[in-house]
């Protein structure tokens, strides 16, 4: 079996009394783009946080490339990226400055990677970084995390400040980068169609536990809405496994489920003598109905 | 850098849309299999690379890869090493009657449950997939 390059077991995070994260265990095999899904404040920046070892969690534990993260051996930490949400630049030097700085720190440094990127994505290398847009520093804090080309990247809101285009070059780097199917990303953001687009596995993150973790595909293909149309008055207790919401008035009822199987309909429908009309959901419909 | 933006500027094969209730993957079996059975992709065509793909239509690489995967396992894309995938030469219907009426039974399932709120007759409906079929072949 392969080595999970993230790890956590019953990781859980008290901060002044407030549980912001609670129990989490989660495994990650190489090789995957993660998108961490969660409403403002759910604690995602907390976990990926917690994750990086910056805190020690309050209960259980977590691990990078099979190394508990709070004690993580230099060898290790050369071996990830790390994109803040709230970027750690010298707004004095300027970014070409602060590309050096960052680079001398590394033994490893892809110096025609970045001048490539630098150009492509436009981002000014001789003015001071108090002069960068919200956009530029961004990209330019990217920039930092991309250079010793890390096995592990993690980035926290990573898009946030970008315009369309810069969004759609940036998503594509992370594209190129998952090209090489060794390497592992994992980011945070609440833009539904950025991950749609570039993760194939999604944790959602809620009130500081872990709604779902998997494959986006099967997310998609397991949680769908039923509207089932009775004949007469729906019984109750509808008996439908793993309902995630239930809406119901007389013959009429609106079920989410999630473990959907197509081979459920038939059963349904007879047993409660109703039409059942399978509708998928779209992740953005998915997300809110996990969070009814 | 010349060939990739010659590739780049190639036409687009596929319409994939991440925002979709079907999953990517889903997306591109499906047009692969339709553009298969129109014609519209003869046997031997190569198919972009899995990176090219991904680049291209700027999705996870790995849903091309197992839409690929499942398309060979169907006996549609052959596999050739070190070169693109292609068309396989076998134009064929896999499975028996009853696995491919199995595959078309959710799309029968939504018609039947169309033609009940637009109450019309079994007969009427059978009238129309029959002509639909006749000319369609």
């Amino acid at each position: 079996m392969t080595e999970s390059v993230v790890s956590a077991r019953h990781l859980g995070k008290t901060i002044q009394d407030r549980v912001i994260l609670h129990d989490i265990s989660l495994d990650l095999p190489p090789g995957n783009v993660v998108g961490v899904l969660g409403k403002n404040g759910a604690g995602k920046t907390t976990l990926l946080e917690t994750l990086l070892g910056f805190s020690r969690p309050t209960t259980g534990s977590s691990a990078l490339f099979g190394e508990d993260s709070f004690t993580l051996p230099a060898a290790i930490k050369r071996r990830i990226g790390f994109v803040p949400q709230q970027d750690e630049l010298v707004s004095t030097l300027t970014g070409g400055q602060q590309l050096s700085l960052t680079a001398a720190l590394h033994r490893r440094w892809n110096r025609p990677l970045i001048a490539g990127l630098c150009a492509a994505w436009e981002v000014p290398t001789a003015r001071r970084i108090q002069a960068l847009s919200p956009g530029e520093r961004q990209k330019l804090s990217t920039l930092l995390a991309l250079g010793h080309e890390p096995e592990l990247l993690i980035l926290d809101e990573p898009a946030s400040s970008l315009d369309p285009i810069a969004r759609r070059q940036f998503l594509q780097q992370i594209l190129e980068i998952a090209s090489a199917q060794t390497r592992t990303i994992l980011f945070s953001t609440h833009i539904v169609s950025d991950l749609e687009r570039v993760a194939n596995r999604i944790w959602i993150v809620r009130d500081g536990t872990l709604a779902w973790q998997g494959d986006l595909d099967a997310l998609k293909e397991s949680v769908v809405r039923l509207n089932i149309h009775g004949r007469t008055a729906l019984p109750e207790h509808l008996d439908i496994p793993d309902i995630v919401s239930c809406r119901a008035d007389g013959a009429r009822a609106t079920v989410v489920v999630s473990g959907w199987d197509d081979s459920q309909a038939r059963d349904i429908t007879q047993r409660l003598d109703a039409d059942v009309e399978v509708e998928s959901l779209s992740l953005e419909d998915i997300f809110v109905e996990l969070h009814r | 850098m010349d060939d990739r933006s010659r590739a780049r500027s190639a036409p687009r094969l596929f319409i994939l849309q991440p925002a979709s209730v079907v999953p990517i993957y889903r997306q591109l079996i499906d047009q692969v299999r339709r553009m298969v059975a129109s014609g519209q992709l003869p046997p031997g065509t190569a198919l972009p690379s899995v990176r090219e793909m991904a680049a291209e239509y700027t999705v996870n690489p790995t849903t091309i890869s197992k839409a690929y995967s499942l398309l060979e396992a169907e006996g549609l894309l052959q596999r050739n090493r070190g070169k693109p995938m292609t068309i396989s030469a076998r134009r064929r219907a896999n499975g028996t009657v009853a696995q491919r009426l199995k595959q078309v039974q959710p799309h029968v399932e939504a018609l039947v449950l169309a033609a009940r709120q637009l109450d019309l007759r079994e007969e009427d409906l059978a009238a129309l997939i029959r002509k639909q079929m006749g000319e369609d072949t």
